[in-house]
């Protein structure tokens, strides 16, 4: 069974057991691994009379059949649970060491399940799999306990939160290789809850993959397409992420002050092209990655660190309305090192300070204050004063302050760096994600931006539904082989079957792999569906569907959301309230999860 | 009327950093970039294939990509703001055909 490992760990933490079991085949090769097999797991694992912070919830840990076969950008893994800040299903995915090196232990999946009675920390090395306490740990950052349980980048890779997961805060990160994160949705939370510190991993077994010449052929055509692109081997190389930001900002779509605004004045000053001019020192790839967007960053103030990127960017620039970029980057590596996701937390900062601004809050803090970014993040972390609420997410927080409208979200979870009202369809890519708003399960950057096939409507709204739903798939195969979103936007989905069949020896086309992510995106839907969610939660924050920019390339736009999901449902095959129907659901062979949701 | 370039774009028209903008003249995009083009020679070969702009350059006025308008031929005034981008976005497709032939 070449390409996956088929061995599943499985740890309680209540009981201190270890068990090993056999990776279903058929599970497989319908839901390849990552996102897709984390999703498919937690179905059976985490019902939903078990909330997100019970021992009853589990973390999922996927590789996926491409991980650590060498491939472009195969060093991604994936982890699946209940999430504490929204309630759905999670998946989250990061790059860096940590999922090649895990994969090398020779097993596909980690499930940790149960609670520990004291903070401890799992290692999986050649000599066996071992629970040890991590008192001595508890308490301390994510580089502190980074180095101190030996970090060793290609041999031995560690997994940890910070003090915000510790704290169960509600948009805690789990960290891996110090500086990548599993961000969004809190699962650093889920992790604390479990008394679980860290997960040290040392990989001995070699990935064999069962064509070896058409793999190596098919690294050779990856690559040379990563070299035609201009993203992959120009843009990302040269500027980073960021390397969006003048243009997001150009077109009137750069949320500002809490999405009171579409353009940011000072948007320049923290691009990728200011960040490659002021701050950066160099370029960094994850394991097997020729794009190497990551910056290595210095600070003025003599602070060094990874990033920051785009989201990250926009979310302590922007949406805060500071154009500080040294105090940017510094509450970017603040973030990193206290675990916590940094889009979530520059959304919330922006929306305390609107709260502030409007007098719902008595707080001496204003948009623009970027002497204040180290102490609210520091504050969220441990829970202080004004942080204690922050921690619990902008929606949360918004509603004890009596003005909910003031929070940017969709199911609880926080935007990131697009503004519907100037890109139509990304409006409908937030609504209808699983996890929450969220950027990463079908931008529509490409088509309503930069010309990706080609170059469609911004602000149209007739014909994006189909669009929409086709990234959504895309989007779930790739975060279940496990790949990069970057390769995707140089790589189509017809290269991902060939080296997938190399890797695997089975035969898989593009269209099975569409069919896979499909699947995915449905069980998913089925999920929240089980979970109580409908399609009263498929929205936007009032802001958006109300209130026309006012000025800018985008004034007088408000995101026209309800003709999209009307004309997005009839796509997916779901009925008027965004259920799958049954024919959808055997077509996809998902009845199982009907017959459990009519129970 | 204002002309802002972005990333690489900026070496071409005095390779100071942090320089991005300059003035230009002209009545369509198309002379506009023409008269940037005979100050800044290097700028034709940056962002033309031929007579027509290279296939990833995004050209905007007033936030406007001006694919969506008449090309080189849409019409300027002084009070516009042109931004070119180079290429930051292209190689293979990956929208597949159910998108475009069954929703739009």
């Amino acid at each position: 069974m070449e390409g996956w490992a088929g061995k599943i760990l499985t740890i309680d933490l209540t009981s201190g057991s270890l068990e090993t079991s056999p990776l279903d085949k058929d599970m497989a090769r319908l839901y390849l691994g990552g996102r897709g097999l984390g999703g498919r797991l937690l179905w059976d694992l985490v019902g939903p009379e078990v909330k997100p912070l019970d021992p009853e919830n589990v973390l999922i840990f996927t590789t996926g059949p491409i991980t650590a076969s060498g491939s472009q950008t195969s060093s991604r893994f994936n982890v699946s649970t209940k999430s504490p800040l929204t309630g759905t299903l999670l998946h989250s995915n990061s790059g860096g060491w940590w999922g090649m090196q895990f994969k090398r232990t020779g097993f596909d999946v980690l499930i940790v399940k149960g609670k520990a009675e004291k903070p401890v920390y799992i290692t999986i090395t050649r000599d066996g799999v071992t629970v040890e306490e991590a008192s001595h740990l508890w308490g301390k950052t994510v580089f502190e306990t980074t180095d101190e349980l030996g970090q060793n980048r290609n041999k031995r890779n560690v997994l940890c939160i910070g003090p915000a997961g510790e704290n169960l805060v509600r948009i805690a990160a789990i960290m891996n290789d110090r500086e990548r994160a599993l961000a969004r949705g809190g699962p650093g939370a889920v992790m604390g809850s479990k008394n679980l510190k860290a997960i040290v991993v040392e990989g001995h077994e070699k990935n064999e993959v069962a064509e070896n010449d058409q793999f190596k052929f098919m690294l050779y055509e990856t690559r040379k397409l990563l070299k035609a692109s201009p993203l992959t081997s120009q843009a990302l190389p040269e500027f980073g992420t960021a390397v969006v930001m003048n243009v997001i900002n150009e077109i009137g779509a750069l949320p500002t002050r809490n999405f009171q605004q579409s353009q940011f004045e000072h948007a320049y000053e923290i691009s990728g092209e200011a960040i490659t001019d002021e701050i950066l020192v160099k370029n960094q790839a994850c394991w097997a990655c020729p794009i190497s967007c990551t910056r290595i960053t210095k600070t003025a103030g003599g602070k060094e660190g990874e990033g920051p990127e785009f989201e990250s960017t926009w979310a302590f620039g922007a949406q805060c309305g500071i154009d500080d970029l040294d105090l940017i980057a510094e509450a970017n590596y603040q973030a990193n090192d206290l675990g916590l996701d940094t889009i979530s937390m520059g959304n919330i900062i922006g929306c305390a300070m609107e709260l502030a601004q409007k007098g719902c809050l008595d707080a001496d803090l204003d948009f623009g204050q970027a002497e204040m970014l180290a102490g609210l993040i520091r504050d969220t972390a441990y829970r202080h004063g004004l942080g204690d609420d922050m921690a619990e997410g902008s929606y949360r927080m918004a509603i004890k302050y009596g003005a909910p409208e003031l929070s940017m979200t969709v199911k609880k979870l926080e935007l990131p760096a697009y503004d519907p009202r100037g890109m139509q369809g990304q409006g409908l890519v937030y609504a209808t994600s699983n996890r929450g708003a969220c950027h990463e399960t079908g931008n529509m950057l490409g088509p309503e931006v930069l010309a990706l096939p080609r170059l469609i409507d911004r602000f149209a709204t007739q014909g994006k539904a189909g669009i929409v739903s086709v990234h959504q798939d895309s989007a779930a195969v790739v975060d279940s082989l496990v790949y990069c979103k970057f390769t995707n936007m140089a790589v189509a989905e017809e290269f991902f079957a060939r080296t997938l069949s190399a890797v695997t020896g089975l035969p898989f086309t593009a269209d099975d792999l569409m069919k896979v992510g499909e699947r995915v995106w449905n069980l998913e839907r089925m999920y929240n569906l089980r979970e109580g969610f409908t399609s009263a939660d498929d929205t936007l924050p009032d802001r958006l569907l109300n209130e026309p920019v006012a000025e800018g390339p985008s004034k007088g736009f408000t995101a026209k959301l309800p003709p999209m999901l009307k004309e997005y449902y009839q796509f997916r095959g779901w009925d008027e309230n965004g259920v799958p129907r049954p024919r959808k659901l055997r077509e996809l062979s998902l009845e199982f999860t009907m017959e459990e949701t009519n129970d | 009327l204002r002309v802002k370039l972005f990333g690489s774009l900026r070496s071409v028209i005095d390779g100071q950093t942090g320089r991005n903008a300059v003035e230009a003249t002209g009545d369509t995009v198309g002379e506009v970039l023409q008269e940037l083009c005979t100050r800044y020679p290097g700028l034709r070969d940056a962002i033309f294939h031929g007579h027509d702009l290279g296939p990833h350059i995004r050209v905007m006025i007033n936030g406007r990509d001006i694919a969506l308008l008449s090309g080189l031929e849409t019409a300027v005034g002084e009070n516009d703001q042109i931004a070119i981008f180079p290429p930051i976005a292209g190689g293979l497709a990956w929208l597949t055909r159910k998108s475009s032939k069954e929703s739009q």
